[in-house]
């Protein structure tokens, strides 16, 4: 691809990749050090660039004064419900769309991505009022359908094209060995699809875990609260200065995601279906 | 015992009709053959037997039965795939005893069936690896296994030895006779490879475009094609044909590219081409009387046997002439073709066969 040989391009590409480095981990670097300052330090006119005295306080104060750990759990019933709900809705609706021939497949599934075009904002105007209908405004349950519509279109087509790579002489052979339609997906299908379940599964959690526009348009009552409204309310408004506390509360708030990935890293190598084919 | 018989046997996809009317018996414990250009709906035919697809019309029946409506795994049937499609999250045993769980066979019958497969195709020390683990022969053999373990009625075979290298495929091939020679259960095996074809069938079945176009035992074939197509396809290097020029000559002889040739018989009218086999021609001294002329335009040397391509005087026509290895020939030389007169088949405009050659027609001079 490059030729990195020389000294010249090697100091460049060195240089660009630092820059690169730079302007993506800076913020989480300084948010990890500002959680561990103590707040004298970190209303000091001269921002240190290491904390001198690192403090766990600010995790202690937020974890055991403020809400911060009801939000959490909200948000882990709301990301978690509604990433397992969408996940198997997608599994079943990428499979069908991928291994079998029906009237309006093609139709159906351009009609599912066309929700894919709008800005999620959007559709919130025409969920609103969907769920202030159906009494389900103020809900979990509510939240956790609005996720879904948008996190399924997404992931029916990634799962689509992932099943549409699997051999269909791989289900031919079980269907010849006799097995019904629905062994063969639950038996050999989805064995051999843990990859891009998982990804799947990860991708509709980050999208609801992140999310702050439906969560503090379609909730109000403070006890069902997820982490990204609970977070805004609790630390971003005039009387607040807790900075430190602001910090901590967000690295907490980061941690399932990234404790997620990391667990589930090894579900990301590739060839898995080795082996079945040639 | 399973017989199977194909009655009428249509398919089409859409407005394409695949299989054009499909007649076919294959006995109990024989092994059948289907071999054709690609294309011409050989697996089109070996999946509507498996019952992986539906036929659009005709009959199939297994053992005196109508199985037209029967799913697959009901029909005593195991099917080989020629990418193997083995399960690639389950352990060779696992996979093997795929079918008998599906079927609540008894865990320990499950056990001893695979078992004795494994052993049977020295595969005992893998049964516990994964699919990825194992070589393309290995793998074979447990697509082999697989298919054995459920002791089905009847075998089918899709180009299994088609993603092996040359030296495994001998092996494979050999291993493939000995499992017929043990189990004697019919078995369907479709090819590419004409040594396959002519070393394991008792029966083989030319397909062509959706049709059958002869159905007999390897020598058959070779020696009594049924028409130009069978003649042209059975047999490595295929048969040399020569336009029939102009008028038929006296004493049973046709004048083609490069002179004329004798036939055992008066021609008959219709005679439109003749067919010779590489095999059945001799090279003599340019001039000979009753030999074609030519010169050497290229030649093959394959150890055993030396393959002459002599272009013809008057046309671009080459014909294959095969040779002893050990003889020498230089590109360029001028040659004569000698036709052993017994080994001639004649055709007609249509391709039928009108004479065939004489078996063992070797010429013996
Ligand atoms: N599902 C399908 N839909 C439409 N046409 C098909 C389908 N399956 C096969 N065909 C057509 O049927 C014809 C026969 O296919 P088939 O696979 O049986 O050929 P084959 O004899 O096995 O060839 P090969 O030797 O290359 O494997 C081909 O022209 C193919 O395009
Ligand atoms: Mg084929």
């Amino acid at each position: 691809m490059f030729d990195l040989s020389g000294t010249v391009s090697k100091v460049v590409f060195g240089l660009t990749l630092a820059l690169i480095g730079l302007f993506l981990f800076f913020p989480l670097y300084w948010l990890v050090i500002s959680s561990v300052k103590s707040n004298a330090e970190l209303y000091s006119i001269v921002p240190t660039p290491f904390p001198t005295h690192p403090t766990m306080t600010h995790f202690v104060t937020a974890l055991t004064t403020g809400k911060l750990p009801m939000y959490l759990f909200n948000s882990l019933i709301a990301s978690g419900s509604s990433a397992a709900l969408n996940t198997l809705l997608a599994l079943y609706a990428g499979y069908s769309f991928a291994k079998y021939r029906f009237a309006g497949r093609q139709p159906a599934m351009l009609f599912m991505l066309s929700a894919q075009m709008f800005p999620f904002g959007l559709l919130l105007i025409s969920i609103y009022p969907l769920m202030s209908e159906a009494g389900l405004l103020d809900t979990r349950p509510g939240l956790i359908l609005s996720y879904i519509v948008f996190a399924l279109p997404v992931s029916t087509y990634m799962l689509y094209s992932y099943f549409s790579q699997v051999p269909d002489e791989l289900i031919e052979a079980a269907r010849a060995d006799g097995a019904s339609d629905l062994r063969i997906f639950h038996t050999i299908v989805i064995p051999i699809s843990i990859p891009p379940i998982v990804t799947v599964f990860l991708y509709s959690f980050m999208w609801s875990w992140n999310d702050l526009l439906y969560s503090m348009t379609l909730i109000v009552s403070d006890h069902k609260r997820t982490i990204g409204p609970g977070l805004l309310l609790t630390y971003l408004n005039e009387v607040n200065s807790d900075w430190g506390g602001a910090m901590a509360a967000s690295l907490l708030a980061s941690a399932p995601i990234v404790a997620a990935f990391l667990f589930l890293q090894r579900y990301f190598i590739q060839g898995v279906t080795a082996g079945a084919v040639k | 015992m399973a017989k199977l018989e194909l009655h009428q046997v249509r398919k089409s996809f859409g407005n394409v009709d695949v299989l054009k009317g499909i007649d076919l018996a294959v006995d109990d414990g024989e092994f059948a053959a289907f071999v054709g250009p690609s294309g011409c709906g050989k697996s089109t035919l070996l999946r509507l037997i498996c019952g992986l697809d539906e036929i659009s019309s005709g009959q199939m029946i297994i053992d005196g039965q109508v199985v037209n409506d029967v799913p697959p795994a009901k029909r005593g049937i195991a099917m080989v795939f020629q990418s193997y499609a083995l399960y690639p999250h389950m352990t060779v045993s696992d996979n093997m005893g795929y079918a008998l769980r599906l079927a609540g066979t008894p865990r320990e019958e499950i056990r001893r069936r695979v078992e004795a497969a494994a052993r049977v195709l020295r595969i005992a020390e893998y049964v516990d690896r994964k699919p990825r683990q194992l070589s393309g022969g290995q793998r074979q053999r447990v697509a082999i296994g697989r298919a054995i373990v459920r002791e089905p009625k009847i075998f089918l075979f899709d180009e299994p030895l088609s993603n092996l290298d040359a030296a495994l495929r001998v092996e494979m091939r050999i291993e493939i006779a000995r499992m017929k020679e043990r189990l004697g259960t019919t078995m369907i095996y479709v090819t590419h490879d004409q040594i396959e074809a002519m070393t394991l069938a008792d029966k083989i079945v030319v397909l062509n475009a959706g049709k059958v176009e002869q159905i007999g035992s390897p020598l058959d074939l070779y020696n009594t094609p049924a028409n130009r197509f069978v003649a042209g396809f059975i047999g490595s290097p295929r048969m040399n044909f020569l336009i029939v020029q102009g008028h038929r000559l006296d004493g049973g002889r046709v004048r083609v590219p490069g002179g004329s040739v004798s036939l055992n018989t008066s021609p008959p009218e219709a005679a439109h081409e003749i067919g010779v086999r590489p095999e059945h021609l001799e090279l003599c001294a340019p001039g000979t009387s009753n030999a074609l002329d030519g010169r050497v335009a290229m030649t093959e040397h394959l150890g055993s046997d030396t393959y002459a391509y002599v272009a013809l005087d008057g046309t671009d026509e080459m014909i294959v002439v095969r040779l002893d290895g050990e003889r020498p020939i230089s590109q360029g030389e001028r040659v004569g073709v000698l036709v052993n007169p017994d080994a001639v088949h004649v055709f007609s405009t249509d391709g039928r066969t009108l004479v065939s050659a004489k078996p063992m027609a070797r010429n013996a001079a």
